[in-house]
């Protein structure tokens, strides 16, 4: 429930792999069919040709060399920089703010409440619980809103509806201490730990 | 059973105030995440264009190449199946093929979680809870094992997005009734209302479990 740009991946990964996907098949043709050289040559022959007619006009006065490859580089340069602003946006969101409020008293100032007290709240109530291997809580950013992930690891047998409502419960509890609602979602998985351990036989 | 999905609340979402991103959350927990993919493909195009940048700029102000000469590389790739070996050509080619497949089909692909989510009962006021099926099936296995009176080792359930498989090893001379160990399973399914709502299946093997 991270802010990672899911959309603009699997734009970006589609047209990087039509570009690779074309290139290879090219390729794969012009080694195997006979028939695709001469059109290759064709087509990318004039294609270079045209370039090295826009190199060979670009030359810097008295120089042999063309100022079109300061161009090509700096066009490479921004393309590296929207690379690591890609990279970036992935897995962002955690947050440690679970709620911001003006307080309108007599006091200046605003309300803040850290993400630790619904983790250290929740964890303390659902220690102890024998139909739990284990359980985590975090704080998330979601468009400017924080949002409750609420992580549980039954153990191999517990009816994941009567948990899920249970631990419902607890999160109306923390919501009206807090006093503000949060949008929460509780995702019951399962791990190693859960894989491996005992199964809960008495509820 | 498709009554049952029909007369489901379809805002679970917009209760208790949880807006629109609800669902954007939820979208993203059942399905998976594009980051690993997306930053290699980003990190090859980095390698590529930094190869590039530095060709560009030693070119540029003169120097020789660092690998080879812009102008004949692309000559080379200009009169291609000559000056190469056509195997080397093509296995190049299939690698470049089979990665470009990778991206396509990541970006392309729905790439469902083995998820499904819990909607919970009309009014109980549950939020957004997604569950690995996993869990579901093991969940499930254990209402089968109690409703046919067999040792957890002799059912095997198996959670998929649209179906459930049960399987039942009955104990050797005890025979197991199927409809009940699929009335038992629809109920557990039904107390859980699942989204997607999926389709359940028992079979019980002909032969029996000895000793059990």
């Amino acid at each position: 429930m991270n802010s990672t740009p899911a959309l603009l991946n699997r734009i970006l990964l589609a047209v990087l792999g039509l570009i690779l996907l074309a290139a290879g098949v090219l390729l794969v043709l012009l080694a195997t069919v006979p028939a695709v050289g001469p059109w290759w040559h064709d087509w990318s022959g004039g294609l270079w040709s045209g370039a090295s007619q826009a190199f060979n006009s670009t030359r810097f006065p008295g120089r042999s060399e063309s100022w079109l490859w300061i161009v090509i580089a700096l066009a490479l340069l921004v393309l590296i920089g929207l690379m690591v602003a890609w990279v970036a946006q992935q897995g962002k969101g955690r947050s440690n703010l679970l709620a911001a409020e003006y307080d309108p008293g007599d006091i200046p100032g605003d309300v803040r409440i850290g993400g630790g007290v619904a983790e250290q709240a929740l964890k303390h109530a659902l220690e102890g619980r024998p139909d739990l291997a284990g359980a985590a809580v975090t704080t998330y950013e979601v468009k400017g809103s924080p949002a409750l992930k609420v992580r549980l690891m039954p153990r191999q047998g517990v009816a994941p509806h009567l948990l899920a409502a249970e631990v419902s419960g607890l999160l109306d509890a923390l919501e009206s201490v807090v006093g503000k609602e949060t949008p929460v979602l509780i995702h019951i998985g399962a791990g190693a730990r859960t894989r491996f351990g005992r199964a809960e036989r008495v509820r | 059973m498709s009554s049952s999905v029909e007369n489901r609340p379809q805002d679970t979402r917009h209760r208790k105030g949880q807006g629109p991103d609800m669902r954007r959350i939820l979208y993203r927990e059942t399905h998976s995440s594009r980051a690993a993919v997306a930053t290699a493909a980003a990190i090859l195009v980095m390698v590529l264009a930094a190869y590039g940048v530095l060709e560009a700029g030693v070119h540029a102000v003169g120097q020789p190449a660092w690998l080879i000469e812009p102008q004949v590389a692309a000559q080379r790739i200009v009169d291609l199946p000559a000056g190469m070996p056509s195997l080397l050509l093509a296995a190049i080619g299939a690698v470049l093929a089979m990665l470009g497949l990778i991206f396509l089909l990541n970006g392309i692909l729905p790439g469902r979680r083995a998820r499904h989510r819990l909607l919970g009962a009309e009014g109980e006021g549950l939020p957004a809870v997604v569950v690995d099926d996993e869990v579901i099936a093991s969940s499930l296995a254990r209402r089968a094992r109690l409703a046919a009176n067999v040792t957890p080792e002799q059912v095997m359930v198996v959670v998929s997005q649209r179906t459930v498989l049960v399987n039942v090893r009955p104990t050797s001379g005890v025979p197991v009734n199927q409809d009940v160990v699929l009335a038992a399973v629809r109920e557990e399914l039904d107390h859980m209302m699942l989204d997607p709502d999926p389709e359940v299946q028992v079979n019980v093997t002909s032969s029996g479990v000895i000793g059990a």
